[in-house]
């Protein structure tokens, strides 16, 4: 099958290309990370949003600021369902009652005569404050936007001024959301400028580098993962048993001293492929550590995460025994939900690399994806849906919000797994969704949190809500 | 058999059961420094209490029928609002986008508008495009007003005179380095009126209601009320059946709600009695504008929450219109009455602290004086000319001394109450004080814009009597289930 005009389409013909339903033998690659259609009701979000949200809001004990208007910040404030285990004192001997990452949000808020004079003295002077009111913090990381970035502030500069008084580490990403198409820009220039950063540091302050003697052969970093609703409660205790240490995560829980060790690794297993390969890419080029893809999201996929890593090492008898364990123990659990599920139908919309990670492990729920979508895939995400999809499946990149209802009123699928912004727009046509981005109860990934995976997938399917709406089975 | 060989149950693995140990930033508690707590003393915001002002812009946007805000800006700029119109409401909330990159911020955003406009009209057909500019269509000087204009000419190009012209534009400028979220929706309010109000010197009889950013419950309210008048009143920005639809499939596509404010009655504005801006600084320009230009006039605050605000704005809606007010919101009167009478043994003399937008801050804190508490500390996110006053005139008959924050932040806020001698009762604001009110071990009433952390808080209103016996009813559960030992409320 070709590339498919959908009818909402018709008067935006250049659609068509980023449109396409799946077959074996003919694969397309649709035009992707390419310009929005202007007005066309995307769903996209910016640069910023990618650098903030995705690649630096879940690192932990930074003071994150954000140089802009008081909006960039507040709506980047404790959204993401990013977890961690850093607190700050509220009072002496108590803790506080949220992660430091999530409980403090610092923002230059940009006037009118900062767009006219310059915001950077503004900036440095806010970081500087932000230091001494959070001692405790390690160091800053800044974002610019729009705002910023088009007036020209000149943040490097002031990274380097806030390093020289302070001595605290800095980091920084100069991504404006006008920057680049999509969100996909913004993880880009993190990863790049976050690994420009650390190298600097490094050579300026070997001391930081991790010891050869606190080195083990066996140390991995996760890179791209970002620990959604504690995910990585449930990945760290399969690396343990499966014998490697888990030096860092690039970004989940993730502290900024443990991110300047980084390249102290021995491999890097790369979960998130679209946000953080480049970092993984720039580490392997420049100290030579290799990395592996994996993906952590259902069985069959575990499993051969498992057995990719420590084939690595040398140990692939652990990752034997811990699938045999897992696999068994899920094993009930599972058989339930798969009796329930099996022959539904499912569409899901993500930022990209979900949709390839997802069809294999809802195959293993017997159910069926009729429908795929992404925000900000690129090329290599399409190859990876195109191989693993079944055929017939209709494939959107960057999908707008009249193109999702065409795709969820055509395919009619049982259930729609989708980001914040659609599950209430499919829930009002009739169709069950869940948030595949945060999550609705996680941890989904490994064997237990596919479990959960299962269960909210059912929760949402079986609720007795959608067999009283008006119409149905009249 | 070890933990790990446990069989996992179909319930998976809770969040609870997580076993998350919390770790120490530092070895020891970190003071904050106090000089740099008063927000006068910095430079730098720490927990904003407000948000931008094309925020606003599009809150009154989708209040109108058919109605689709079009944003000039980056995708960001949609995205997270639409996101958090999500977060409050549970409801979709459709907002389209000029989608600036790299091209538009240097060689401007005409391209990308008059483009966008017409894919926007062509598939959707809206009655009104609310154009919302943005902190960077404005600091690169897009003229919106030529780019409206071309808009134009490209749409009756190619859809003909009628088609081309029925859709309506309204602009509104928002950069939200010059102002928050409350400005984008005052200066909405005078953009739709000024563009579409129209004088045609026929009276309609009725009232205008512009209710500010308040919840659909709340806006419903309004409308009770002035149905046990007998009052018609037109409502500016009508998010009621906008932000709180039915789930009654199949909707027919594109999806719009079947609520909003309809053109023909923003057009017809001009001819009404008098205008309400429910609000001051949320709609206040609006209701100026009208008196201005068509001598309608109008009345500006306060928020009707509580007994006397309540009782004010129905004694003007009645001197405005000559209707009584009915018997039934006399009951409903006494009844509020009653229930504050009913409780007033948890509410007298207990310390609250309020923040939120101006308006709901300044309404709450009025009713919690009727109800004999005590402010210690009332903050607006946003700077206001009037809110210090405001607050002063208040509190002055019951003789409390709040810490007044004009335009702070949640930061200096927390740290204040935290440094009280004697601490505060109970928290009155958003779910953004849930942090606070945890730490300070009090309870935290959820009201205003920003509730996003239970559900419900939106169906229900804060306004007028039966939303004071909601708010109150609130107030005084929240207080017990921090407060009391279960033996001391089997008798109330």
């Amino acid at each position: 099958m070709p590339f498919i005009r959908l009818k909402c389409d018709e008067l935006i013909p250049e659609r068509e290309k980023h449109t396409y339903v799946t077959e074996k033998e003919k694969s397309i690659i649709p035009l992707c990370n390419i310009s929005t259609v202007p007005g066309d009701m995307t769903e996209r979000g910016c640069a910023f949003a990618g650098a903030r949200g995705v690649v630096g809001g879940p690192i932990t004990d930074a003071i994150q600021i954000v140089h802009s208007p008081i909006g960039c910040a507040y709506y980047t404030w404790a959204t993401r369902r990013h977890m961690s285990d850093q607190y700050a004192w509220s009072l002496p001997g108590r803790l506080d009652n949220v992660a430091f990452n999530r409980r403090y949000c610092v923002v230059t808020d940009m006037e009118e005569k900062d767009v006219v004079f310059g915001g950077s003295r503004k900036l440095l002077k806010s970081a500087l404050e932000s230091i001494r009111l959070f001692p405790e913090a390690p160091g800053v990381i800044m974002y610019t936007t729009c705002t910023s970035g088009l007036i020209g502030d000149d943040i490097g500069s002031v990274a380097k001024q806030i390093e020289k008084e302070t001595g605290k580490l800095v980091f920084f990403a100069e991504a404006p959301g006008c920057s680049g198409v999509s969100q996909s820009k913004g993880h880009h220039v993190a990863n790049r400028q976050f690994f420009g950063q650390i190298n600097e540091i490094r050579r300026k302050q070997p001391e930081l580098i991790l010891p050869e003697e606190e080195r083990t052969p066996y140390d991995i970093v996760l890179v791209g993962e970002y620990n959604m609703d504690w995910d990585l409660k449930v990945i760290l205790p399969l690396m343990e048993r499966i014998g490697v240490r888990v030096l860092t995560t690039f970004t989940g829980n993730a502290r900024m001293m443990e991110l300047v060790r980084l390249p102290d690794t021995k491999l890097n297993v790369v979960h998130c492929q679209r946000s953080a390969t480049y970092i993984a890419d720039m580490v392997k080029e420049g100290y030579d550590i290799p990395y592996v893809k994996a993906s952590f999201f259902g069985i069959q996929q575990t499993n051969k995460a498992l057995r990719t890593i420590t084939h690595h090492f040398g140990l692939d008898e652990l990752a034997e025994q811990v699938i045999a364990e897992e696999t068994a123990r899920i094993q009930s659990a599972l058989d339930w939900y798969r009796e329930r599920l099996s022959g539904k139908t499912v569409a899901i919309y993500v930022g990209g690399p979900r949709v390839w990670h997802w069809i294999k492990l809802l195959e293993e729920l017997g159910m069926k994806v009729v429908a795929g979508a992404c925000t900000f895939a690129h090329e290599d995400d399409y190859e990876k849906i195109n191989s693993r999809a079944p055929d017939g499946m209709l494939v959107i990149d960057n999908p707008n919000e009249f193109e999702i209802e065409e795709l969820l009123e055509t395919c009619k699928p049982d259930i729609f797994l989708c980001g914040l912004k659609e599950k209430f727009l499919g829930r009002k046509m009739g169709i069950p969704t869940l948030n595949s981005h945060s999550y609705e109860k996680g941890p989904y990934a490994g064997y237990v949190g596919f479990i959960n995976f299962a269960r909210d997938i059912y929760q949402a399917l079986g609720a007795p809500v959608w067999s009283l709406i008006n119409g149905k089975g009249e | 058999m070890s933990a790990n060989h446990q069989p996992i149950s179909i319930d998976g693995i809770a969040y609870n059961q997580l076993k998350i140990e919390k770790k120490p930033i530092t070895p020891e508690y970190v003071r904050r420094d106090p000089e740099l707590v008063p927000k006068a003393n910095r430079t730098v915001v720490v927990n904003p209490a407000r948000t931008c002002m094309p925020f606003g812009a599009m809150f009154a946007g989708l209040g109108m029928h058919r109605g689709l805000p079009f944003v000039q800006g980056a995708q960001g700029c949609t995205t997270y609002v639409r996101y958090t119109f999500c977060r409050i409401f549970q409801e979709p909330a459709s907002i389209a986008n000029a989608s600036f990159h790299e091209d538009a911020a240097v060689f401007g955003g005409r391209k990308n508008f008059i483009e966008g406009m017409r894919n926007l009209i062509v598939r959707y057909h809206p009655d009104v495009v609310t154009v919302v500019t943005t902190c960077s269509s404005e600091i690169i000087g897009d003229d919106m007003v030529s780019f409206i204009k071309a808009a134009r000419k490209r749409l009756i190009t190619e859809l003909g005179e009628e088609d081309g012209s029925r859709p309506k534009l309204v602009l509104v400028n928002t950069p939200s380095f010059a102002g928050s979220h409350i400005v984008g929706y005052d200066r909405a309010s005078r953009a739709f009126l000024e563009t579409l109000a129209q004088d045609h010197s026929k009276p309609n009889n009725r009232i205008n209601i512009i209710p500010g950013m308040v919840m659909p419950g709340d806006v419903r309210e309004i409308k009770h009320l002035l149905r046990e008048m007998g009052v018609d009143a037109y409502t500016l920005f009508d998010i009621s059946d906008v932000f709180d639809t039915p789930l009654m499939p199949p909707q027919t596509l594109p999806y719009y709600p079947e609520g909003g404010t309809r053109i023909t009655e923003v057009e017809d504005m001009g001819n009404s009695m008098a205008t309400f801006a429910l609000c001051q600084n949320e709609g206040g320009l609006g209701a100026r504008y009208l008196e201005q230009k068509f001598e309608i006039p109008a009345f500006i605050g306060p928020m009707p929450m509580g007994v006397r605000s309540t009782d004010l704005f129905l004694k003007r809606v009645s001197e405005v219109t000559g209707k009584e007010i009915s018997k039934s919101l006399k009951d409903e009167r006494g009844r509020l009455l009653d229930f504050m009478a009913d409780t007033l043994h948890h509410t007298m003399m207990k310390r609250v602290a309020i923040f939120g937008d101006p308006d709901i801050a300044t309404g709450i804190t009025r009713f919690a004086c009727e109800l004999g508490m005590e402010p210690v500390a009332v903050m607006s996110g946003t700077k206001t000319k009037t809110f210090t006053a405001d607050i002063e005139g208040i509190v002055a008959e019951s003789g409390a001394k709040p810490l007044i924050l004009n335009g702070s932040d949640l930061f200096e806020f927390e740290e204040s109450l935290k440094a009280m001698p004697v601490p505060v009762d109970v928290i009155i604001g958003n779910s953004k004080g849930a942090d606070i009110a945890k730490e300070l071990q009090v309870p935290l009433v959820r009201a205003g814009l920003f509730v996003y952390d239970r559900v419900g808080y939106h169906k229900r209103p804060v306004i007028g009597y039966r939303g004071g016996e909601r708010l109150l009813a609130d107030l005084v559960n929240a207080i017990m289930d921090f407060s009391y030992p279960e033996e001391r409320t089997q008798q109330l």
